[in-house]
């Protein structure tokens, strides 16, 4: 299978290698860790230096991908040089498919500067066929509050109707059915038939939730639906519940160990909590489902 | 096994050379990867364009600082390549004796890049760094047939040769040297090229037991770009694994090479078309593809004692 990727992400470790996807990786900064640790120190790169590099990859005329995914960014002219980027890739091939995690924010406030939330609704969002953005970011993208599951629904109906097919909603507040020790995340496929008819997949996956900030899950869990929803895209259900299934065998294995190193009664440190990626390689390649979807309609 | 090791390398975007080789493989052999990216280029230099970014020497310390403030600067190995710059190098050594002040047991891994087939191919200037900062500090060494001259000033024509100039390298630091390639007749023909090593381990009761190997290794007709990269990451895997048997340690990495190469080579060959030479694009080394036999390498190759010695 020779699928490639280009991946502009933060230095972070990308797990698309394991599953056979030949990935090509621009990283939009170099810094000595992420910004939970008590001190981070690096470089960004601007929106010309990305533009450079780009400029390579083209002039050796390689710059042909089956997938482009994108992350977390703090800088605007960096998110629109992204969206030129992906727009002249998907005239060099337009069954390009762009996976887009809509870094906005959390609980309720943003953790990017304000300017990038017109970028992403107006330019970003229109151009990308996969988003993964949390309750928040999915609230902020559409103008339309989430208290129910209905609402859930109409809100990623609304984020179709701005571009993308396929729209997971990554965590949410709603209330679990199995309990409060779960999360609830939605998912939304549009698919479009030969004789064009439409219809939608809808799916209610309901997550063990885990007592522990970490950090890069969100960067993993849009490579790992990138990976599965290209082995399964036309069943999202499957694609969901292969995805967060390895995101919870990664945050499992990552906790145990995080809990080890911190010692008994002690709240594990950021590089303790480090995700364990590398050792849970076997389950990104072959994950024991644990999570349940359920289709809504 | 919890086994980190810190790969200082240039970063490409797309293609294998540098960390994109020596990460992924390291990886998938349980090891915990940082790499500093020396580099960011769209692609290595044997492509018609190439694009990018350096990292200065400056803004190298401001990430190495950024890890010490953090108390996260322990590591078990550190792993150079390529680099262009004198400054950028001795900033190198400047963390390299850091961390091995931090953790005496740490291993430098060092492929004191500079040249090949007789030219220097980095600026002249970089020899006296590697030759009197970077290779006293190296556990492990893996220079060329010309590298290995230059830096002991002897010329090799014969094994002998080879085996005085892996003394001469021992002694200005490195327990563990191994000349990837040179231009020694093989015993086997024309169509493989001869590899040696030389381990020299002190034992508990002071003596010194060294052995010198010797590998006829199958010659292809490609220029590779990154083999050098993933050779000296997958020594580092191996003799880990294999530390007082070089013979093993080597097998295993001359093997993983030769099963890479080999799927390059026939994925450049369909991609080029029949008649037709591969080009740099085509050349990239087939690494995702070729994760189990990194993970398990077949050996298919043998390593000959060619010197054992207890002093």
């Amino acid at each position: 299978m020779e699928c490639r990727v280009l991946s502009i992400q933060s230095h972070v470790v990308n797990a698309s290698p394991v599953l056979g996807f030949e990935v090509d990786s621009i990283n939009s900064v170099q810094f000595s860790n992420h910004t939970g640790y008590s001190h981070w120190k690096g470089q960004v790169l601007t929106a010309d230096e990305l533009h450079v590099l780009y400029e390579g990859i083209k002039l050796n005329n390689v710059h042909h991908y089956d997938y482009v995914l994108t992350g977390y960014t703090r800088d605007t002219s960096f998110l629109e040089m992204v969206v030129d980027i992906v727009q002249e890739l998907k005239r060099a091939n337009p069954s390009l498919v762009y996976v887009c995690d809509p870094v906005l924010g959390d609980h309720g406030s943003m953790y990017v500067p304000q300017n990038l939330y017109p970028v992403y609704k107006n330019k970003v969002v229109p151009v990308a066929d996969i988003i993964t953005p949390n309750q928040f970011e999915a609230e902020l993208l559409t103008g339309k509050t989430i208290n129910t599951e209905k609402d859930a629904v109409e809100v990623m109906d609304l984020l179709h109707a701005m571009g993308p097919d396929t729209v997971v909603i990554t965590s949410s507040d709603l209330p679990p059915r199995l309990g409060d020790r779960f999360l609830v995340s939605l998912g939304s496929q549009r698919h479009v038939h030969p004789d064009g008819s439409r219809t939608t997949e809808r799916v209610r996956i309901e997550v063990p939730k885990v007592d522990a900030v970490f950090v890069g899950t969100g960067d993993l869990f849009a490579a790992m639906l990138l990976a599965w929803t290209h082995h399964y895209p036309n069943d999202l259900k499957t694609a969901c519940e292969k995805t967060f299934s390895v995101m919870h065998h990664v945050i499992q294995r990552t906790i145990s160990h995080a809990h080890d190193l911190a010692g008994p009664g002690r709240r594990p440190s950021p590089p303790q909590l480090e995700l364990r990626m590398v050792q849970s390689k076997a389950d990104i390649e072959d994950p024991a489902i644990v999570t349940e979807a359920t289709l809504i309609s | 096994m919890e086994c980190r090791v810190l790969s200082i390398q240039s970063h490409v975007v797309r293609g294998y050379v540098g960390n994109k080789s020596a990460t992924f493989p390291l990886q998938v052999l349980g090891f915990e990867v940082d790499s500093i990216n020396s580099v960011q280029f769209s692609n290595h230099t044997g492509y018609g364009h190439w694009k990018g970014q350096v990292l200065t020497a400056e803004e190298l310390n401001v990430l190495y600082e950024g890890i010490k403030l953090n108390d996260v600067n322990h590591y078990d190995y550190i792993l150079t390549g390529y680099s262009r710059d004198t400054s950028f190098l001795e900033t190198v050594v400047d963390i390299i004796k850091e961390l091995k002040g931090t953790n005496p047991k740490l291993v430098y891994v060092c492929d004191p890049v500079m040249g090949d087939q007789g030219a220097m191919y980095v600026p002249e200037n970089l020899l006296p760094v590697y030759r009197d900062k970077v290779v006293p500090l190296a556990d492990i060494l893996t220079p060329n047939q010309f590298e290995a001259e230059i830096l002991t000033g002897r010329k090799m024509h014969s094994v002998e040769d080879a085996i005085e100039v892996m003394d001469l390298l021992h002694k200005m630091g490195p327990e563990t040297v191994v000349l990837t390639s040179t231009d020694l007749p093989s015993t086997r023909g024309d169509q493989f090229l001869v590899a040696l090593g030389s381990q020299k381990i002190i034992k508990p009761d002071g003596t010194i037991w060294t052995q010198k190997i010797c590998m006829d290794i199958p010659k292809v007709d490609a220029v590779f770009v990154g083999t050098g990269d993933l050779f000296a990451a997958m020594l580092l895997a191996w003799t880990h694994h294999h530390p007082k048997d070089l013979k093993s340690a080597c097998e295993k990495t001359v093997s993983i090479l030769h099963h890479v190469i080999k799927r390059t080579i026939k994925y450049a060959n369909e991609m080029a078309g029949p008649g037709k030479r591969p080009n740099a694009g085509q050349l990239e080394l087939r690494m995702v593809q070729s994760k189990a036999d990194i993970e398990n390498p077949a050996v298919i190759v043998e390593a000959r004692v060619i010197q054992q010695k207890n002093q």
